[in-house]
């Protein structure tokens, strides 16, 4: 079912000043699998999400990308590693139209002499951005019209659309159904499917637990920056999730595999 | 637990009904972008109409030249602007930079280059093309400097473009111990300035293709789009790839290299280098830019709407002058002109977003 690992890290640990916001964590990331990521607020789930995406160096631990070791100096290098985030609420321009926002910071240029000066090829990206959207599965009007006309569906959708499109190797979801309604929310966890069915390493972090028992395969719970559990999804339920999380039940760390 | 099992096996994608703006309304919308250049258009005709009933004069091929002569000093660092501006910053910086600009161009020339009143025609050239590097220069290292405060020492555009203004002021006051250095009076192209004698100068062609060229920049190029980016959504266009401090460089040092350009041009203008020539000029600027339909929240404004917003600024102000309101009016009325511009903004985006 799902395959070899892809991506690792080896007891990170993240300090801002005094505080220990990551404690020596590991975790193993396959291909093909969904890896769901909780925890309370300010258990470091935001912290390893930034280390994992390049936007933060950790101060110790190494980082494993098909077995070989890497380190970040900003997000445009896990990018360009096939390391693909979207970010919670903040994944599109709402000024940008949709394929502008799905070809953000990978344009297409025209060829020639203009190309080389960055003149864009418009009607290009609005009809492959059209293609790739709807090749994960969403269905978006049209790709000339601003993000900002767009429902708070749509937009997730389209965020996600563009992080599953351009994703080679690993893709990271920071609380992709947040404020969105069921069918909405429905919509990204069968986007997330089609991400794992493509054989990409998903990490899915997220508050509502029973999308992250709907859609993963495996869970790691974080708490004070410690994993303090990483078991396979089939043995938790929301009961237990919740215990877990919040400390109630007392765990022994689980090792990956 | 699973309580969401009739959404997941649905065929994937957006269903019809979701869409949350009535279509009507969304046309109505997309077309506003378009609209904007209409209602800007009409807004000219009409002052031409009015002016021209109050003051038949008015009505004339000498006001029309010397509107666009007056038109071609702003507009530079209007465009400069407009690119600041969709970023999501303000460059208070570009008046003071036409006056450092000419002052050090004018220096440049008189004392460098050994230009004086007696050299004419062809000779004039030369010294006029360095004069133009030497010009854009300064305005480059201005707007580097805007840069360097913004980016590395973190002071909001507003501040840092505002004390790169009083440097700027007070630079070129020291450079020209306050009076103005006219290095070459009788320069053809000075001459060729004046409208009564040339309305389409060449100063004013190279003006006209320079924004020309910025616009398709703006609107059709990658630079353009990650300015857009940047304004509309920092983290995004962060997270998307784009280095944002170096894209902020580069739109900091284009609207100070353009300030430079329009340092040149208003010392065509003058014949002089003028501590003083540009100052008050960043209103102008700034205005056009919001008369033009640019969000000073950043990732919204167009060339277009600039070029437009700062024809209709000079129309106003020349307007007025012809029908015998005095010149110290201009300052109120371009004051109210940015003011009724924001406020129709707000009010039409607030219709919009309903």
């Amino acid at each position: 079912m799902t395959g070899e690992v892809i991506y690792e890290v080896k007891n990170v640990s993240k300090r801002y000043g005094s505080v220990v916001a990551l404690d020596g964590a590991s975790l193993k990331l396959h291909a093909g699998e969904v890896l769901g990521l909780v925890g309370d607020n300010g258990a470091g789930k935001s912290t390893l999400v930034k280390v994992l995406s390049g936007a933060h160096q950790p101060n110790g631990g190494k980082i494993y990308l098909d077995g070989v070791e890497r380190t970040w100096g900003s997000p445009r290098e896990a990018l360009e590693a096939g390391v693909e985030t979207l970010y919670q609420d903040s994944g599109l321009a709402p000024h940008l139209t949709v394929s502008q926002n799905v070809f953000l910071g990978r344009e297409k240029t025209v060829k020639g002499i203009f190309g080389k000066m960055g003149f864009l090829a418009r009607k290009e990206m609005e009809h492959d951005a059209h293609e790739d959207l709807e090749r994960v599965g969403i269905a978006v009007p049209a790709s000339d019209r601003p993000v900002s006309q767009l429902s708070g569906g749509q937009r997730q959708a389209v965020a996600i659309g563009r992080a599953v499109a351009w994703a080679r190797r690993v893709i990271i979801l920071d609380e992709p159904t947040n404020h969105l309604g069921a069918r909405q929310a429905g919509e990204v966890l069968q986007v997330v499917r089609a991400a794992k069915a493509k054989g990409l390493g998903v990490i899915f972090i997220s508050h509502t637990l029973p999308h992250v028992l709907e859609v993963t395969d495996r869970v790691v719970v974080l708490r004070l920056g410690k994993i303090v559990m990483d078991a396979p999804t089939s043995e938790f339920d929301g009961d237990r999730l919740i215990g877990v999380l919040t400390g109630t039940i007392q765990t022994v760390r689980v090792e990956g595999d | 637990m699973t309580n969401s099992n009739q959404t997941t096996t649905r065929k994937p994608g957006i269903p019809a009904e979701q869409k949350p703006v009535p279509l009507a309304l969304t046309a109505r919308i997309s077309t506003l972008a378009s609209n904007q250049s209409t209602i800007l258009i009409g807004v000219m005709v009409l002052l031409i109409v009015v002016f021209s009933v109050l003051e038949p004069k008015f009505f004339s091929a000498l006001t029309a030249s010397n509107i666009l002569t007056d038109w071609g000093s702003v507009v530079l660092i209007a465009v400069g602007q407009t690119f600041v501006v969709i970023s999501g910053g303000i460059d208070l910086s570009v008046g003071a930079i036409i006056g450092l600009s000419g002052v050090v161009s004018a220096w440049t020339m008189a004392n460098v280059l050994k230009v004086d009143q007696t050299v004419s025609g062809s000779d004039a050239s030369g010294p006029l093309f360095i004069g133009t590097l030497v010009s854009v220069g300064v305005g480059l290292l201005v707007g580097l400097t805007n840069a360097f405060l913004i980016n590395k020492l973190r002071i909001v555009p507003f501040i840092a473009t505002l004390s790169t203004m009083g440097a700027a002021l007070g630079l070129s006051v020291i450079i020209s111990s306050g009076q103005p250095i006219g290095s070459a009076n009788n320069f053809d192209l000075i001459a060729a300035m004046d409208p009564k004698t040339n309305p389409l100068s060449w100063a004013l062609i190279v003006v006209i293709v320079v924004v020309t060229i910025a616009g398709l920049f703006l609107h059709k190029a990658r630079f353009g789009l990650y300015t857009y980016a940047i304004g509309s959504n920092t983290f995004a266009a962060r997270g998307a790839g784009i280095n944002v401090e170096r894209h902020l460089t580069l739109v900091y040092a284009l609207s100070g290299a353009l300030a430079g350009l329009a340092g040149m041009y208003v010392y065509l203008r003058l014949g002089a280098g003028s501590p003083s020539s540009g100052t008050g000029r960043e209103l102008d600027a700034i205005a056009a830019v919001v008369i033009g339909g640019a969000s000073l929240m950043g990732g919204i404004g167009r060339i277009w709407g600039t070029v437009l917003g700062a024809l209709i600024l000079f129309t106003v102000q020349s307007g007025l002058i012809m029908v015998g309101v005095a010149p110290d009016w201009k300052k109120v009325v371009v004051a109210i002109l940015i003011a009724a511009a924001v406020a129709a903004q707000t009010l039409q985006s607030k219709n919009g977003r309903k």
